[in-house]
């Protein structure tokens, strides 16, 4: 067991990239055996993500001309008309960015909390229940994995758990094809994705008991979107790109 | 001769700002910040060591050029016209997973945290600045820096499943 008092500050700075080795080797053996654990952790990156995207809107919103100018004025009287010509617009920040974005250390994270959705029947801040750890159980069955092979985005097929739809497909930062998808069993639903590696594996998983209307999936905040956003996919493969990945053998 | 610094400047003008009306939540109050702050830049230009973070450095001046307006203002910080600064939320986002009404959700949560928090906030989150820059702009400990950020963090969290 772990000896290290996991205080918000410690989850935080692991969710944040900021511990050091022994710790955060520390915190994601601890995180990999509770699920509570994880979840402060999933929280912590959810709320970076979210920090960050109110204010990169925020800052869509134009410097008012007069204060442009006056700074513009002040560069002119410092660095003179010798130097070169300040920009007559905001330059792009683009090399400022490049630390923006999850590091590879988040993206091993967020596969870990997916791990631990698996394992212990986490899912999205909700103790499960045995009907869903039922359907969880039923993702990587042989005929739902066959069907990831070959079956395109938005279409259905009847499978022995129930019914699967495939959702989307994305090539990941890593290069792994990974497909999100849909499994409605008699015991509940389950929205998940699995990557291709010499199969497919399920790399995250969220589900819900049948009548449980509680997770909406697809809305703009959700973990299903946060975790596609945290390994790096991009937008979705369409038709042929899409039809031309699957073709490729995995092996 | 110092380095010129006016092309960089102008470019982090938009990040300035935001963080300007973090810091005062008036967009009047603001501008002033950020023109008196690049005043203060440019006149101690050869304080600036190039190869080292140029935007950590101005954020490090404003802070100072904010603080010093406090003293002198002796104001607890001004909440003038905090609605204008929620409609700064402009259609063009990095992160387009999140919608508008996400986002304006979270906008609002953000300007209720104290403000102590939300500096931080911006800093690290926003700015993508380590712990320990965000420490050296504001001129606290790093444990300080932690422990404002965690609680920020989870009252944001808090805030935005709530509604």
């Amino acid at each position: 067991m772990s000896q290290l008092h996991l205080s918000d500050e410690i989850l935080m700075a692991f969710a944040d990239g900021e511990l050091d080795e022994p710790v955060a080797t520390a915190v994601a053996r601890a995180m990999a055996e509770d699920p509570g654990v994880a979840r402060r952790i999933l929280d912590f990156q959810q709320s970076r993500r979210l920090t960050r995207s109110a204010f990169s809107s925020a800052l869509a919103a134009d410097v008012p001309p007069e204060l442009h100018a006056a700074v513009l004025a002040r560069i002119e009287a410092y660095e003179g008309k010798g130097n070169r010509a300040p920009a007559a617009g905001p330059r792009s920040v683009v090399a400022e960015r490049s630390r923006w974005g999850y590091p590879s250390t988040a993206i091993a994270l967020a596969a870990s909390v997916a791990a631990v959705s698996l394992g212990l029947g986490y899912f999205a801040g909700r103790q499960m229940d045995t009907e869903v750890s039922g359907v969880i159980a039923q993702l990587e069955n042989p005929d739902i994995r066959a069907g990831l092979s070959r079956v395109g985005s938005g279409q259905e097929l009847q499978v022995a758990a129930g019914r699967m739809r495939v959702i989307s497909t994305y090539r990941v930062a890593d290069g792994s094809l990974c497909r999100e998808f849909r499994l409605h069993a008699a015991s509940g639903t389950a929205e998940a994705v699995a990557c291709r590696r010499q199969d497919w594996i399920v790399t995250f998983a969220l589900a819900k008991a049948a009548g449980d209307a509680g997770y909406v999936p697809s809305s703009g905040d959700d973990p299903m979107a946060a975790y596609l956003q945290g390994i790096g996919a991009g937008e979705p493969l369409v038709d042929g790109a899409e039809a031309e990945a699957l073709a490729e053998t995995s092996s | 001769m110092p380095a010129a610094i006016g092309q960089e400047l102008v470019a982090l003008l938009p990040r300035l700002r935001r963080f300007a009306l973090v810091l005062c939540r008036s967009q009047t109050l603001a501008d002033d910040l950020v023109q008196g702050a690049c005043e203060r830049a440019l006149a101690r230009a050869d304080s600036w060591a190039p190869g080292s973070r140029f935007d950590a450095w101005m954020l490090r001046i404003l802070h100072n050029h904010w603080i010093d307006h406090l003293r002198r203002t002796r104001a607890e910080g001004m909440t003038e016209d905090v609605t204008t600064q929620t409609q700064l939320i402009g259609d063009a986002g990095e992160d387009p997973i999140f919608s508008r009404l996400v986002l304006s959700k979270v906008q609002k949560a953000i300007d209720a945290l104290p403000q102590e928090q939300r500096e931080v906030l911006v800093l690290v989150c926003g700015e993508d600045l380590s712990y320990r820059e965000a420490a050296e702009i504001l001129n606290v400990p790093v444990g300080t820096v932690m422990s404002r950020l965690a609680r920020a963090r989870k009252r944001l969290v808090e805030m935005t499943a709530a509604a």
